[in-house]
């Protein structure tokens, strides 16, 4: 069991026959959070609740993201959203699934934190990098 | 044999925590300027140096707004906990 942070194969192919649109306002996509017991890689096609992060004020199935459209830095295509924040959570997550909930909670990719991340009656946030050709959290050169 | 490669990237997050309270407009502030100026690690030095006084300038400029609008958000809170007669909360939430 552990969490291999990765595109999701199933979503590269996805890509290819337009089932994600990631276009502000467009499809939904969701967070959820998952704890080290969780099995999520390359090979996780869509949101599971197996082994999904339970505690004070955190719902099942994760939180909503705000879309930024992608856009083209240089010759690549960069995706961004923008930063999401668990408020006033007590709970421990190792990585999270971001995943289309508007088409039938398939899956986009895989995230480790590479430890596990602790909030106890505060803020758990989750920080996007800048989307630059070579930063962004989806990008496709 | 024309050839090209497509590569997918997957970028890294950070996770930011809190125990007993939120973030503060510090942190808040340091995330905005992030996502609105970005300095090439291979700028010229010159560049680097104005690119890093603009992004302290905005800085300080997104944390002054912040102070400000968490206040007028306490006073709009305030005002409404004591129209509904909760004046000791109202008075507690001001002096925070």
């Amino acid at each position: 069991m552990a969490i291999t942070s990765a595109i999701c194969n199933s979503f590269k192919q996805e890509l290819l026959v337009g089932t994600h649109n990631f276009t502000n306002g467009a499809n939904s996509f969701k967070l959820a959070l998952y704890t080290s017991s969780a099995s999520l890689g390359a090979g996780t096609t869509a949101y599971t609740s197996s082994n999904e992060t339970s505690g004070t004020n955190y719902s099942a199935t994760g939180s909503a993201l705000t879309n930024v459209t992608p856009v083209l830095a240089s010759t690549t295509a960069v995706c961004d959203f923008n930063d999401l924040t668990f408020s006033n959570v007590t709970i421990t997550a190792r990585g999270c699934l971001i995943y289309n909930d508007t088409n039938s909670d398939k899956s986009v990719c895989a995230i480790d934190f590479g430890g596990d991340k602790t909030s106890t009656a505060g803020d758990f946030t989750i920080v996007f990098p800048t989307p630059t050709a070579s930063g962004a959290i989806i990008r496709l050169a | 044999m024309m050839k090209d490669n497509i590569d997918f990237g997957l970028g890294q997050v950070m996770v930011s925590t809190t125990n007993s309270g939120g973030h503060d407009p510090e942190f808040w502030a340091e995330q905005a300027t992030n996502k609105i100026c970005g300095i090439s690690e291979q700028a010229a030095p010159h560049i680097k140096e104005q690119a890093l006084a603009f992004r302290a300038a905005v800085y300080n400029v997104i944390l002054a707004g912040m102070r400000s609008a968490i206040a007028s958000d306490r006073v709009t809170v305030s005002h409404k906990l004591k129209e509904i007669g909760h004046s000791d909360v109202a008075k507690f939430i001001k002096e925070l």
